[in-house]
């Protein structure tokens, strides 16, 4: 420590500090934080912060919004025009929040892409990627529950639309269904315990689970590369280089937000993502053609239309929840199932999964957006045979680019599961074949491919550089 | 009712012979009510078993369900008028069926023998067959089964004998039908006899009290001063419209029922039966002694009274008698068509009679409103109306007319100036009030500020009708003073969105620069750390 | 060439240093004068007209000889005083209490701190330290009360 009076004012301060709380643990701690960045492309190092950055707009302009927002009937429509047309700059605090909501969860599937494509879910680092799951499904419940208050025809259907499939979950679906609308239809008592799930119990959860994922990072520094990728570069200092850069691709973010917010207030005018004010709920309207609610939901909209009303003695919804629940399930487990990754193996059979679902939810979602059923200029109701060809042929073309890309660059061998995504959307559109038959037959097709291998003995059946 | 119920479930039990219900019904397949299928009369059952040239049952399934279902006093008389022989056969039944009545319409037909007589086609010759459908049985037009049956006189009781004569037991045509009803050549020659008959129920007040005390019963009075009527009763020219030309004979409907001829959307076409014909009407001449024209009902059509009510389904909208009158129908006079008009344009009307024009058109005799909107042909009003070209509306009257007085063109000019005015202010309103909400800006003043200027037009639109410019400011000055304030809405809000750009551009500005100075640092650190 | 003298580099460093300092505070600022201005909550705008008095407030004047109505942010005391109807600002002009009417004492009174005024506003007794502004009141042809929004 340099002489008082030579000391900066900073250095003051933190002497003054450390004398009560004895901060050298922490500043050892600090200066020796390394983010482990050889053998990866750093961009992928940044995700889990722009998402991060994302949520604390959301605190910061949900906050705001607050003051004047007021949940109620004759209130919720009304103070919400109040704020975007007569409150200074309530128009920009409104739109930053919309968009960020979208921002974040957008930038959250990346960072989720990339921590299951780069194995950072392995061991040590399960529980990381089981609370991440979790946030996840708690952005989600944000999404969801802040897109009702508003109080506009929008929301009001789709939340009637959404809501409805809890009815499908065994045993408890129905009770489920009225304790989330406040009675068996949506009306403002959804909207009172929609406002409390978003403004209380949500942020607490995710508070807590952001603490314990950020603890957990923390405590064991983020991933490395595995052993065999590998390169000769060291780390570099979390503090301050990392976050200097962190800091700076925040700044970016803030830009695209301010710009976003300005050219586009109401949303990029694609269906589900898209924030106009419109009228107010009419609960005895009717829904209006076209209703589609948020896009991240749109997969499991898509999935749902798919079953037909009874599948084997189920119900179709029940059966479609059924499926969503296995595989969100699945995703949920990768940590525990990937042996190899654990091992520090390379496991392209789960890089082969992330892509195979990354198709997955890619078909259905195009085929929710209605994507080519339209011919140019045609009015009325898309036409579903059209819209699954044309997807079909979307998806087709990303699966073969990208499995082109791993088996010649990243030298994969494995593409069962992608395979397995990429033919069900042919059969289901380019030969029409019922989207559940085609995943059945994949599946099948899939399982045993997968066993076949797994019989094989030697390493030979694993290759490439993941 | 509770009787009807006793004697259905008790039928079985009444049932003649439950053993005619034997192999001929395994071809017509078991009825819907296998518990009442011992109900039906005998008589009938033999119907049933009657088969046509096909060597099929004439009677259907259903035939068989609608006579189940009616009530057994019903079927009793079935039975009966079966054994008179007034029904004649499966047949006759099988039609009469069809028509699938109620059983209170089912008790008038089954016990009116006129109905029976006349509807079965094995007992009557083409030109007196009713059936439901005349032009496929060759009978003439107006013997429609389905439509007499649902006649209003019809349902009110009044029923072939009352009209015709005679009475609905009789078995045959008496002498009662020859006094009552004029011979054929008589009722052709002279069609005036029919005002007097429709009008000795019609015309009297207390005999209609007792049907629909509400129904006017001048018919017959103003029928005799109107154009037809003097042709009719006075010139015995017989092809001037009657009582039977507009409302018919057999199918009357009051004017209310969509499917009556003086409904208002069919009145055009009932009227322009005879006067849409040029042929019919060749030889009628007007006053003056000129043609009488006939292109009135393809004018009509076109216009905006016409496409109101027979498109639009506005029923508010005037058909030809709402202006020429239905009863005393007379063409209107020049000097009385501008109070029909009033009657449903009546600002317009009242500013007519503040302004100069009035007494100008009186000393020319020319009708106020149809001068310059013509009558049949009445299109929707445009403002390109207004002009003082030689060749305008306004221009070419007061050229010779008006001595081409400059004061006169000079407030169509103004009319023309302002109105366009407004309107294209109004336009461009719309666009701009789509463009700003588009760009998230607050639109609810400016579109209370256009609900203003669009009354303002409205108003100022209709207040030309006094061809006076103080009048019209009445309503134009406060639609300016509305554009003006819209307009200057928009700019503020143009200028607001400007503040929010400049806002966003120095803030990203800001951003942008310290983004940069980060690069520069981190740059610098990146420098430092590889020494 | 020769590497910059360290000086040179710490100067150079530093003057980024500040530049990001600066640029920093603008960041904040341009953050901070939307939030602030959001805050500022808006003056109740409501009818520029006068405050016509509803039938209940009507009957409470009947009953009590005085009721309190709001007029955009204002609170006014309507009051029947020797059957002449007045109006003065209901906002003590101590704390911002809101006052009340006693007509058995003809007075004005404030009971948070005892203020008490006369029918005219002037301070009699107690810590308020101003008189109470008046208000315009008149009766309609209709009957109704109105009270004018503007002070007298």
């Amino acid at each position: 420590m340099s002489a008082p009076e030579t000391q900066t004012r900073g250095q003051r301060l933190f002497g003054w500090l450390d004398q009560r709380y004895d901060l050298s643990p922490v500043v050892e701690f600090i200066e020796h934080k390394e983010v482990p960045v050889g053998g990866h492309p750093m961009v992928w190092y940044y995700l889990g912060g722009t998402t991060l950055f994302f949520f604390l707009v959301q605190i910061a302009s949900g906050v705001l919004l607050l003051m004047y927002y007021q949940a109620g009937e004759a209130t919720s429509y009304e103070s919400i025009r109040y704020i975007t047309t007569k409150v200074p700059f309530g128009w920009l605090v409104r739109s930053v929040h919309c968009w960020s909501a979208h921002l974040m969860i957008l930038s959250l599937m990346f960072h989720m892409l990339s921590t299951m494509m780069l194995k950072a879910y392995r061991k040590p680092r399960e529980l990381t990627w089981v609370t991440g799951f979790l946030l996840f499904a708690v952005a989600l419940g944000f999404g969801f529950s802040g897109y009702l208050l508003p109080w506009n025809e929008l929301a009001f259907f789709a939340t009637s639309v959404g809501t409805d499939s809890m009815k499908a979950v065994p045993v408890v679906g129905q009770w489920l269904l009225e304790v989330l609308r406040g009675g068996p239809d949506v009306t403002i008592n959804t909207l009172y315990r929609f406002f409390a799930l978003h403004v209380v119990v949500l942020p607490i959860t995710a508070i807590a689970l952001l603490g314990v994922h950020l603890l957990f990072i923390q405590r064991q520094g983020m991933a490395p590369a595995m052993a065999h990728q590998k390169e000769s570069r060291p780390g570099i200092r979390f503090f301050p280089d990392f976050m200097l850069r962190d800091v700076l691709l925040w700044l970016v973010c803030l830009i695209l937000l301010s710009g976003l917010v300005f050219l586009l207030p109401y949303g990029p005018g694609i269906p589900g993502v898209e924030w106009e004010l419109g009228k107010k709920a009419n609960p005895l309207a009717p829904a209006y053609p076209g209703i589609k609610p948020e896009w991240y939901f749109l997969w499991i909209y898509q999935l749902l239309k798919e079953f037909p009303a009874h599948l084997f003695g189920l119900e179709g919804p029940q059966a479609a929840v059924g499926v969503v629940g296995v595989l969100m399930a699945a995703w949920a487990l990768v940590p525990f199932l990937d042996r190899r990754a654990a091992r520090e193996q390379p496991s392209p059979m789960f890089t082969d999964l992330g892509v195979g679902a990354l198709l997955f939810i890619a078909y259905l979602t195009l085929k929710a957006w209605d994507i080519g059923g339209l011919a140019k200029g045609e009015t009325g109701l898309p036409d579903p045979r059209a819209t699954s060809w044309a997807c079909a042929w979307i998806v087709l073309a990303i699966g073969v680019v990208v499995t082109a890309f791993r088996a010649v660059v990243q030298k994969h061998r494995w593409f069962i599961l992608s395979g397995a995504a990429i033919v069900q959307a042919v059969l289901n559109g380019l030969l029409g074949m019922d989207y559940l038959l085609a995943g059945a037959i994949v599946v099948v097709l899939a399982a045993v491919a997968i066993a076949v291998i797994l019989r094989r003995p030697a390493p030979a059946a694993a290759g490439g550089t993941t | 009712m509770s009787s009807l119920v006793f004697a259905l479930v008790l039928s079985p039990v009444l049932a003649a012979d439950p053993a005619e219900t034997g192999a001929p019904a395994a071809q017509a397949a078991p009825a819907a009510a296998p518990a009442a299928q011992g109900a039906l009369p005998p008589q009938v059952e033999e119907l049933f078993k009657e088969k046509g040239k096909d060597g099929q049952p004439i009677l259907t399934d259903s035939d068989r369900a609608a006579v189940t279902k009616l009530p057994s006093h019903i079927l009793a008389t079935v039975a009966k008028k079966i054994d008179a022989g007034t029904l004649g056969g499966a047949n006759h039944l099988h039609i009469l069926l069809s028509l699938d009545l109620s059983p209170q319409t089912a008790e008038l037909v089954f016990s009116d023998n006129c109905v029976l007589c006349h509807s079965d086609p094995e007992a009557q010759g083409k030109s007196r067959l009713f059936s439901p459908d005349p032009k496929a049985s060759g009978s003439p037009a107006h013997l429609n089964l389905k439509s007499m049956l649902s006649d209003a006189h019809f349902r009110h009781g009044l029923m072939c004998s009352g009209c015709h004569g005679g009475s609905p037991d009789d078995e045959v045509m008496g002498g009662a039908i020859k006094e009552r009803w004029p011979a054929k050549d008589e009722r052709q020659k002279d069609r005036g006899w029919v005002v007097g008959f429709c009008g000795k129920c019609h015309g009297d007040p207390s005999f209609m009290r007792g049907f629909n005390p509400s129904l006017p019963t001048d018919q017959v009075a103003k029928y005799k001063e109107s154009q037809h009527g003097i042709l009719l009763l006075q010139k015995h020219d017989s092809k001037a419209a009657q009582c039977v030309s507009c409302h018919g004979v057999h199918g009357i409907q009051g004017p209310k029922n969509r499917l009556s001829n003086v409904h208002p959307q069919q009145i055009p076409f009932t009227c322009g039966k005879c006067h849409a014909d040029s042929q019919y009407m060749a030889g009628y001449t007007r006053e003056d002694g000129s043609p009488l024209p006939t292109n009135q009902l393809e004018l009509y059509q076109t216009s905006v009274h016409g496409k109101a009510l027979l498109e639009k389904g506005d029923l508010g909208a005037p058909a030809c008698n709402d202006c020429h009158g239905n009863h005393a129908a007379m063409p209107p006079q020049v000097a009385s068509i501008a109070q029909v008009c009033r009657t449903c344009h009546a600002q317009n009307g009242i500013l007519f009679d503040g302004s100069k024009h009035k007494k100008a058109y009186e000393a020319h005799k020319w009708p106020e409103c149809g001068q310059c909107h013509g009558e049949h042909g009445i299109q929707k009003t445009s403002d390109l109306m207004i002009s003082d070209s030689a060749d305008g509306l306004c221009g070419n009257c007061h050229a010779k007319f008006a001595g081409n007085n400059t004061q006169c063109n000079q407030v169509a000019r103004y009319f023309r100036g302002s109105i366009m005015e407004l309107a294209d202010g109004d336009a461009h309103l719309g666009g701009d009030i789509e463009h700003l909400a588009e760009r998230g800006l607050d639109i609810e003043k400016l579109g209370a500020a256009k609900g203003e200027l669009d009354e303002a037009l409205v108003q100022a639109r209709s207040r030309i009708h006094a061809f006076d410019q103080g009048e019209f400011d009445v309503a134009a000055k406060p639609g300016r003073e509305a554009l003006a304030k819209a307009n200057t809405l928009v700019a503020d809000a143009h200028s607001e969105y400007g503040f929010r750009r400049n806002g966003v551009l120095a803030s990203i500005g800001i951003m942008g620069f310290l983004a940069v100075m980060l690069a520069f640092k981190v740059r610098e650190l990146n420098a430092r750390r590889k020494k | 060439m020769a590497e910059p003298s360290a000086s040179i580099a710490t100067t150079r460093r530093g003057f980024l240093d500040w530049l990001i300092g600066v640029g920093a505070l603008g960041w904040l600022g341009s953050v901070l004068y939307p939030v602030l201005r959001y805050l500022k909550p808006l003056s109740a705008q409501g009818s520029s007209g006068p405050v016509q008095l509803t039938k209940d407030e009507m009957a409470k004047v009947e009953k009590d000889k005085f009721t309190i109505v709001r007029s955009a942010d204002a609170r006014i005391i309507v009051f029947e005083a020797a059957g002449t109807l007045k109006a003065l600002s209901a906002k003590c002009t101590h704390e911002g209490c809101t006052v009340q009417y006693s007509a058995g004492e003809s007075v004005i009174w404030c009971a948070c701190h005892n203020g008490h005024f006369d029918l005219d506003g002037r301070v009699v007794s107690g810590p308020p330290p101003r008189p109470l502004p008046k208000y315009v009141v008149s009766r309609d042809e209709t009957g109704a009360v109105l009270v004018s929004p503007e002070k007298a």
